[in-house]
């Protein structure tokens, strides 16, 4: 497997297919020359530069809506559109579709642990003092 | 190459649209020339942002509720232990908050949201893989040490070449992408879709995207050429090089 930018640009963003992942990891491990590569993407990004693949892996330009997650889960989109969001979740693997997926199924709530509960209000409260004031 | 739409109004004007994005004309005096901005919201996030910049809790109160549960969802597909999930959730959000007045506001508050958190699970994870092999930065006479494989000049073309303009280079490539997946997506092209995603998002070669998708390598080398057609012809249109893209000039070998 020949390791390209674009390649290494992926597995930044942990959007390489499992098996490439697992071989990129090991390949990175054990190459100083890999490595420096890396290094060097992440400091070009930090400067603002982004290729095509980071920013349409940034920008989640081809993530469907969440209405339409929402239709997708009810089957109620045509089957070449059910067919490509199918594909885009398991084929891609996009992990933030599948969050939202996952979001939207009510039973998976996590205000549902009283405890979670507890801190998300709690986060609320003492987060309010960072609001810019009113003027 | 498909066509873009004109722009014919300086001032805001909504011109395309599509379940993906929309697109709005924007004069910018300080460039000189009118190019198109990505709008990739709804109203109704613009609102709550203008809201939460004058101080208003509520909509504060509603902007974490509206994305922890998608968020804290993601970090656990990264993250086993569910306690520091909830942790860098909260902490997205703070990142979030104390630069709300900055908040760029043709960018989508949950990609914004997304990025944020990425960056803090590979934090937390850098930090526990770099817990576990102790590193010495620096050497015997107490140098720093630099890897022999960084390039010294990297980044001098980048540096010269500006923030602004590079804002603009992202956003013109945001953009085009943009248009060319809502075009293939109302023309109903998904297997064009499809293949221009893999080789991009997934950075697939031409054979492996091929054989994912069940056709030819010379099918998916075409996809390929017209993708960066595509691309590079936005690119053209708004004034811009796509030298800048070093993708463009590269081809891949098993074609």
């Amino acid at each position: 497997m020949i390791i390209s930018k674009a390649i290494l640009d992926a597995f930044i963003d942990d959007h390489l297919l499992e098996q490439d992942n697992i071989r990129v990891e090991k390949a990175v491990r054990e190459s100083p020359e890999l490595q420096a590569r890396l290094s060097n993407i992440i400091a070009s990004r930090d400067m603002g530069d982004h290729s095509i693949g980071a920013i349409w892996r940034r920008e989640h330009l081809s993530c469907p809506s969440r209405e339409e997650l929402l239709s997708y889960q009810d089957e109620a989109l045509d089957h070449q559109r059910i067919d490509y969001i199918k594909f885009h979740l398991e084929t891609v693997g996009c992990k933030a579709c599948k969050a939202n997926l996952s979001d939207l199924n009510p039973s998976n709530s996590f205000e549902v642990d009283p405890a979670i509960r507890e801190k998300h209000l709690q986060f609320l409260e003492n987060s309010k003092v960072l609001l810019p004031k009113k003027s | 190459m498909l066509n873009s739409p004109k722009c014919n109004s300086p001032w805001g004007l909504v011109h395309y649209s599509s379940s993906l994005a929309k697109t709005i004309c924007i004069f910018d005096q300080a460039a000189g020339y009118v190019f198109r901005k990505m709008i990739m919201v709804s109203l109704d996030e613009n609102l709550l942002i203008e809201k939460i910049q004058e101080g208003d809790q509520l909509a504060w109160s509603e902007l974490v509720l509206r994305y922890e549960g998608r968020l804290t969802n993601y970090a656990k597909g990264k993250i086993k232990d569910h306690a520091s999930c909830q942790d860098l959730v909260q902490e997205t959000f703070l990142g979030f908050l104390s630069k709300i007045n900055n908040f760029d506001a043709s960018r989508s508050i949950q990609s914004y949201l997304f990025g944020i958190l990425s960056n803090k699970i590979a934090d937390l994870l850098r930090s526990r893989e770099k817990s576990r092999t102790v590193e010495n930065p620096v050497d015997s006479s107490g140098n720093y040490k630099v890897s022999p494989f960084i390039d010294p000049a990297m980044g001098a073309s980048t540096w010269y070449r500006g923030d602004e303009k590079r804002k603009l280079e992202n956003l013109a490539l945001t953009q085009g992408l943009a248009l060319l997946i809502s075009e293939l997506t109302q023309k109903k092209e998904y297997i064009k879709l499809k293949t221009i995603e893999l080789l991009f998002v997934n950075a697939l070669s031409n054979k492996e995207a091929a054989n994912i998708l069940g056709i030819s390598n010379r099918t998916v080398a075409t996809y390929r050429y017209f993708a960066n057609n595509f691309i590079i012809d936005n690119l053209k249109e708004l004034d811009l090089s796509p030298d800048v893209f070093p993708e463009f000039s590269e081809q891949d070998s098993d074609s």
